[in-house]
């Protein structure tokens, strides 16, 4: 590792100056809150695995545990578009490094997007060992458990990011990947279909080949050579995976896998009609402005991604909510399918729309200071934009409900879109507070980062249960009254209110902006280290 | 200081880049003695940045072959690397880390003992003019003192080869000047320097030879004496070689 640590000297340097003022207290301190609830939750399990009485209780749950453990490693990190830390080849691939040292230490960086499941691990383990009723195998059983995660993780990633860098090919592997990802939940809460066979993947009764099952066997201490040799050849499987995949991403030329031919320009005639649809309604410079956002979002592979997760991932991943419930039809998920979607996809799009709106587009933000626009317009042209984006969405979201024959009427459409619109006022107001005083500079064209800094996602913490407030109060007032009047009657009183906030927000927004340029332009041209998050 | 006779540093055989339907570089052929200033031109577009970053190992190339300092890429590229000074695009620099860590951090992964690491970039920060700013951060940098953190980073473990890509773009007058003075005493010392740049008069003054690239085809290529001809300046003749003496036409609206 001669070269790893000064791979990891850099980047603990990029760390100690991630911003000069304020200092690292900021971060660490929303990481210690984070990973302290996962510590806390740690130790629960420790609590629950060292006592013999709870044995059976173990020996049902654990293989269900070790897989959501893997899911959530592997699978949620990609759908959420938060995949931890990893190296930025971009910049090491001019460095006389062995390839061998960097495939390495990108498997330790995995660790970054399942930190939470190392602790609660730990915990588990601690525990399993204290535990005379289960085996003294649990810490090798862990350990390999681990490192098969982190190393599959790598593969994973590495093969994931180039089909996502291909273009055209890029929105139908993801939309692959959220089927095959979102497909047993699905099936698992289908009572009757295939759910029994899928059922037993977190059963204890499950297949003994999978990894999670031979993990749990050696824990549990069932089976001690069978288990140990079907999760050695699962890691070493992933280990040549993982390694070719890797081997392929450092050779991969994204230049020239984006690159599209000539001919694409006389086929799109009518993307480009659609490019100048805002100029066709607003004057300019507002219509220009607008025009300008439409091009710089489609053309952004994470847009595109977010979009379409909007509609796919944000539909699939509350269907089991429906399927799942008890009793008869009409439940709350089921009455209130289409309002749950329609936010939660609002929430989805709001990381590309509009809480880090200058950063997200980076480039155009010096321009903005220079053009001789008031920046007030600048925001409402990228508030618009998030708007028509915002409504082309819950529009796909209802037609795709539609097409799925989801219970559907007026009224609950009416619900959906007030609740949306609602919600989305109140967002615009605090984004457009964040994107000038929390800009950071995000790469458009990666599908993978995340674009939210620690400072800002704590910050959500509050921002969102602010936001639903006025939401709740009406649903308050229908289940007081017991009328959809009266639901309708207070989100009319939140759009006011919600109206008369905005306007506030965006004018110290505005002044903020024009106090705060230097800083602006300045945090905004600067870009990661060694090691890219 | 006629030092461009020796063995190949850069061999490049019929070298094609295709992005899409387009051919960025189109059948380079092209050898760089060792001990050569070679200046690499040609407008915009024209595929010398693309040909840099397949010289560096940056971008495969689609066919083609490449040999530098008589080693093969990509076969043997841990070789090379270890053998050569980059400077590359801005976006190669890790911008929150200051000037001083960042040559550090090169000269370590370019194999330096960190004490020697550390002191070396120490030197090239006194002698770039950065030591003065130990603490400020690359991303507060202009663009001209990227270009000479760029440079120091290369500088650290005295390579035989430096490919350059625009190295004295914003560079005020003071670091042009002694950036050309180190760049002039490596070539004395026997390394090769093969350079893009827009700025003709800084190419005139130090190379020896000079291929120009168009449209990702090699449309001349010698030193410069025979080159320039019977044009006044190297500009001059850049210009008539691309064909593009006319191209002071201005719109009649303008």
């Amino acid at each position: 590792m001669t070269h790893g640590g000064a791979i990891i000297w850099a980047q603990w340097r990029t760390f100690c100056h991630f911003n000069p003022r304020r200092g690292i207290a900021w971060p660490v301190l929303v990481n210690l809150i984070w990973y302290g609830l996962w510590a806390g939750a740690a130790y629960a399990f420790l609590r629950v695995f060292s006592n013999p009485a709870e044995a059976p209780v173990i020996r049902n749950a654990l293989p269900g545990g070790l897989l959501l453990m893997f899911l959530y490693w592997q699978v949620v990190p990609l759908l959420l578009a938060t995949t931890g830390s990893s190296l930025d080849l971009r910049k090491l691939r001019a460095y006389p490094i062995q390839v061998n040292e960097l495939f390495l230490i990108e498997v330790l960086l995995r660790v970054t997007a399942g930190l939470e499941m190392v602790l609660v691990l730990a915990g588990l383990t601690a525990g399993a060992m204290m535990n005379p009723a289960l085996a003294k195998w649990s810490l090798l059983a862990a350990l390999v458990y681990v490192a098969f995660n982190l190393i599959i993780a790598v593969g994973l990633r590495d093969l994931l990011g180039r089909l996502l860098a291909r273009k055209r090919i890029r929105e139908l592997a993801f939309f692959f990947v959220i089927l095959v990802a979102a497909l047993p939940q699905v099936l698992l809460a289908r009572r009757g279909m295939v759910g029994p066979r899928l059922r037993l993947l977190l059963a204890r009764d499950s297949w003994p080949g999978w990894p999670w099952t031979a993990a749990s066997n050696l824990i549990l201490g069932k089976d001690f050579w069978p288990a140990l040799a079907v999760l050695s050849a699962w890691t070493g499987g992933a280990l040549l995976f993982s390694r070719w995949q890797f081997a392929r991403t450092l050779a991969f030329d994204s230049d020239a896998a984006s690159a599209g031919d000539s001919r694409a320009g006389r086929r799109s005639g009518w993307i480009e009609w659609f490019y100048r649809l805002p100029s066709a309604v607003f004057k300019d410079p507002l219509g220009a402005l607008i025009e300008k956002e439409f091009r710089f979002l489609l053309r952004s592979p994470r847009f595109r991604l977010v979009f379409l997760m909007g509609f796919t991932f944000g539909l699939v991943i509350w269907l089991p909510m429906v399927f799942a419930q008890q009793g008869p039809p009409g439940g709350f998920f089921s009455r209130n399918y289409l309002t749950v979607v329609c936010v939660y996809s609002l929430m989805l799009m709001s990381e590309v729309c509009f809480w880090n709106a200058f950063g997200f587009d980076r480039s155009a933000a010096q321009f903005y200071f220079l053009a001789p626009v008031s920046f007030r317009k600048v925001m409402a042209a990228k508030n618009l934009t998030a708007l028509f984006f915002m409504l082309l969405e819950i529009g796909t979201v209802t037609a795709v409900c539609a097409l799925l024959r989801m219970p559907l009427g007026v009224q609950r459409v009416a619900e959906a879109y007030s609740v949306t619109a609602v919600v989305l006022i109140f967002l615009f107001s605090s984004g457009n507070l964040l994107s000038v005083r929390q800009a950071r500079g995000v790469d458009p064209g990666s599908s993978f980062r995340s674009g939210a800094a620690g400072r800002l996602q704590a910050m959500l913490f509050v921002i969102y249960p602010l936001t639903f407030a006025p939401i709740a109060l009406a649903y308050l007032a229908r289940y007081a009254f017991g009328t959809q009047a009266a639901l309708f009657a207070i989100l009319g009183l939140d759009a006011m209110a919600g109206v008369i906030v905005y306007r506030v927000a965006l004018d110290s927004a505005v002044r903020t902006a024009d106090l705060m340029r230097e800083t602006m332009i300045a945090v905004l041209s600067t870009s990661d280290g060694p090691i890219a998050s | 200081m006629d030092q461009c006779d020796g063995s190949p540093a850069i061999e490049v055989r019929d070298l094609r880049k295709v992005y899409g339907d387009k051919a960025a570089v189109d059948g380079l052929t092209l050898t760089v003695p060792q001990g050569c200033f070679f200046g690499f031109l040609g407008p915009n577009g024209a595929g010398k940045t693309t040909t840099i970053k397949m010289l560096m190992g940056l971008a495969p190339p689609t066919s083609g072959s490449i040999q530098l300092l008589g080693l093969p890429m990509p076969e043997r590229s841990l070789d090379i690397k270890q053998q050569i000074g980059l400077v590359p695009d801005e976006s190669m620099l890790f911008d929150r880390l200051t000037g001083g860590e960042f040559i550090e951090f090169a000269g370590r992964i370019y194999g330096l003992e960190r004490g020697m690491a550390r002191a070396r970039a120490n030197e090239l920060l006194d002698l770039f003019e950065l030591g003065n700013i130990p603490k400020k951060l690359i991303a507060e940098y202009s663009k001209g003192m990227r270009k000479r953190v760029a440079m120091a980073a290369a500088l650290i473990h005295r390579p035989k080869l430096y490919l350059m890509d625009e190295p004295f773009e914003g560079v005020d007058a003071v670091g042009a000047r002694l950036m050309k003075d180190i760049l002039l005493d490596q070539v004395r010392h026997g390394a090769t320097i093969f350079l893009t740049s827009h700025v003709l008069e800084v190419v005139e003054r130090l190379c020896e030879r000079v291929g120009i690239i168009h449209e990702g085809k090699l449309i001349a290529e010698g030193l410069m004496a025979d080159l320039r001809g019977t044009a006044e300046t190297l500009e001059d003749a850049f210009v008539r070689a691309l064909g593009m003496e006319h191209a002071s036409e201005t719109l009649d609206w303008l």
